[in-house]
């Protein structure tokens, strides 16, 4: 019965699954620019798999995964959280790990996420060191650096930070307001979002500077008027897939960015969604794993937030007849948590097992 | 540089440090497959990490990776810290980013690492020959959002009247290289009307004017470029500006081109270039817009909204839709179907 006919666009879910397991067995050293975000490349590779359903019967690929990650959770000056790979690890039995070897926010959501998916009980957390971690990252304009007191500070590092505080079940260690009105300052005359004040709206900056507006505890979403500009820079931004900036080409990675954060403003319904798979589907390598775009090679990353677009964007299966080519069953996927970014039972497990729970008898 | 150098366990002058391997102890997840060249220096990093050291041959081992690895940030970190307790030449630094910068434009390390050193250089820096510098790379990526985000902090950090002059003509050259470049298009908003009220800039009605009629005139030469458009709204909306203003310059863009009718020169309201696809979806939004905010004219805003959907921007049909429900829902209306 699902058997594709000839017309029909398939999603070619083996080829994606092996693409995943590929990446986590290994990357050619061609990909060193990757050393630094190890940590991500698992993240999304699981990812992956966790919407493919390709890691039943992988117990093994589950455990080494589960081994890795923990072996990144580290103690610093700074506060407790996650590091990108042991790169620039001196001494694994040190105390305290040398000033440049230290945990990244971004490398700690994508870990909490990855254990969600490997369901992992999170028993070796240190929470009070990641909310210090989380204390120590925040500057004073509000945001968020990756490393507390080095390098990039943007929108991102916001936005991870808010859906760990979601996940910790905790806000106490952040100022919300401050990081509030910086997100706010990141608003262009377009109505997207940029990285940091003063640049110009990007795709990616918009989901998250809106996902962090919407994971809030405290009231900071749009204005209807604002809601009504953004939402008009999002669509304009559809071309058959999504462009992440006004009058560039699209590439499949804003298929997420864009379209989710049209999901965000309730504003799923404006969305092409027949075109936004016949785009994702051209963008499918042969050999499994999704690129930017049909002319590129794929990379995990791409191949997730296509995945997640997919799963946020069903195409109608059959086809809901209008011109063009329809979907078969291969399409289908399972329902996704759009602020946390994850499968939604991925996302219920870390948002059960996270927070610091049941309380201690000592109350 | 990279590919063709001794290792640094060949090197008589390293042979007083023992390198560390990475500590992969458990199976390791998404493994690299380094070169020699790579693993090699990293070793020696490591080392040199764990005994503090602060030397000239870090200089060289840090640069070394770098160009292996340009995104490595924890390299780039120590790096810093090296220069500034060997207190070395940060102008030497600078030469040597003027070449990584070009060479890895696309990496925020590069650009990162700059801003380092002009904050430090305070006063002695040159922000007018960064500027020319960010130019240059412009010239290869035209639209790479860490050169600009670099200028636009460069030009926020120094605030200088002097600095700020050249902005303008510079934009213009820029969207005259290419006027879909929305990158120019934002940093001619950031210089306008962002960035504070220079001298010079007082007259702010006449800034308007100027802004409404340089749009316009790209507009004309390429009526379907978002970017233009985005930069129309956006300084009638800061401006409090009525799009209806705009009303007669707008018109000729949401037809197709009489070609009976004779042309009027009328500098204020530039009329579409012969070659220009028409009508305009852009154009036929912004006049629904002017409609759907006069009294009794929603029902003339919701037509626009349908031709849209329904001829000319079928891929956006459902948003057209969904804002000819808006049109009359906000006059009162039933949407009739
Ligand atoms: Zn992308």
């Amino acid at each position: 019965m699902s058997q594709a006919s000839p017309d029909e666009l398939r999603l070619h879910r083996t080829g994606h699954i092996s693409h995943a397991l590929r990446c986590l067995s290994g990357l050619p050293g061609s990909l060193t620019s990757l050393d630094s975000s190890r940590m991500l490349i698992a993240y999304y590779s699981l990812s992956i798999l966790d919407l493919l359903d390709g890691l039943s019967e992988k117990k093994k690929v589950i455990e080494q995964c589960r081994e890795w990650i923990w072996k990144q959770f580290i103690h610093s000056e700074v506060g407790s959280g996650f590091r990108a790979s042991p790169a620039v690890c001196v001494d694994e039995h040190a105390e305290t790990p040398s000033s440049i070897d230290s945990p990244h926010l971004i490398m700690t959501y994508g870990a909490l996420l990855s254990l969600a998916v490997l369901r992992d009980d999170y028993s070796q957390l240190d929470r009070s060191g990641i909310k210090r971690l989380l204390r120590s990252a925040q500057r004073p304009d509000g945001s968020f650096s990756g490393v507390p007191n080095e390098g990039e500070s943007d929108v991102r590092m916001v936005y991870c930070a808010f859906a760990i505080c979601t996940m910790l079940d905790d806000w106490s260690s952040i100022d919300i307001d401050k990081a509030i009105t910086f997100v706010q300052h990141c608003r262009t005359y377009e109505g997207g979002y940029s990285q940091v004040p003063g640049q110009e709206a990007q795709g990616g900056t918009t989901y998250c500077a809106l996902a962090t507006l919407y994971l809030s505890p405290i009231p900071a979403r749009l204005s209807p008027k604002e809601r009504v500009q953004t939402i008009r820079w999002l669509a304009w931004n559809q071309d058959s897939g999504f462009r992440g900036r006004t009058e560039k080409p699209p590439d499949a990675c804003y298929s997420f960015w864009c379209g989710g954060a049209m999901k965000i403003l309730n504003a799923d319904g404006y969305v092409n969604v027949a075109e936004n798979a016949r785009w994702l589907s051209a963008c499918q390598f042969r050999y499994g794993g999704i690129s930017k775009n049909p002319t590129e090679t794929p990379d995990p990353f791409h191949t997730y937030l296509s995945l997640a677009s997919l799963a946020v964007y069903q195409p109608k299966v059959p086809d809901d007849g209008d011109a063009g080519p329809g979907f078969d069953a291969t399409w289908q996927l399972p329902d996704h948590d759009l602020l946390i970014n994850a499968r939604r039972e991925t996302a219920e497990w870390a948002l059960l097992h996270i927070p610091d729970s049941p309380r201690t008898e000592s109350d | 540089m990279p590919g063709d150098s001794v290792l640094y366990s060949e090197r008589p002058e390293w042979s007083d440090i023992q390198p560390i391997a990475q500590y992969e102890t458990v199976t390791p997840v998404a493994p690299i497959f380094y070169s020699d060249e790579y693993k090699d220096a990293t070793g020696y990093f490591r080392a040199v990490v764990k005994a503090n050291e602060r030397s000239e041959r870090v200089l060289q081992l840090t640069e070394h990776i770098i160009r292996l690895n340009p995104g490595h940030y924890s390299v780039w970190q120590y790096r810093w810290s090296t220069l500034l307790a060997l207190g070395s030449s940060l102008e030497d630094e600078l030469l040597l980013m003027d070449e990584l910068a070009t060479t890895y434009l696309k990496t925020y390390q590069v650009w990162h690492h700059r801003r380092l050193i002009i904050t430090e250089l305070g006063g002695k820096s040159n922000p007018a020959r960064e500027l020319r510098f960010i130019r240059q790379g412009l010239n290869v990526d035209s639209k790479n959002y860490h050169t600009w985000a670099y200028r636009q902090w460069l030009l926020a950090h120094f605030n200088e009247d002097a600095l700020w002059e050249g902005e303008l003509p510079f934009v213009e050259e820029m969207l005259d290289e290419d006027v879909r470049n929305n990158s120019a298009w934002h940093h001619r908003f950031f210089t306008v009307w962002q960035s504070g009220v220079r001298a010079g800039e007082e007259d702010r009605e006449y800034t308007l004017n100027r802004e409404l009629s340089y749009t316009k005139e790209k507009i004309a030469l390429a009526p379907n470029n978002g970017s233009a458009w985005n930069y129309l709204r956006g300084v009638l909306d800061f401006t409090k500006t009525s799009y209806s203003t705009l009303r007669t310059f707008i018109e000729p863009y949401t037809a197709p081109r009489d070609e009976s009718e004779p042309e009027v020169l009328d500098l204020d309201n530039p009329l579409p270039s012969k070659d220009a696809q028409l009508p305009c979806v852009a154009a036929i939004e912004f006049l629904a817009e002017i409609y759907e905010s006069e009294v009794d004219n929603a029902k003339r805003a919701a037509e626009l909204y349908r031709s849209l959907a329904e001829v000319h921007d079928k891929i956006r049909e459902k948003y057209w839709n969904y804002r000819v429900g808006e049109a009359l829902s906000s006059a009162g209306q039933v949407v009739a179907s």
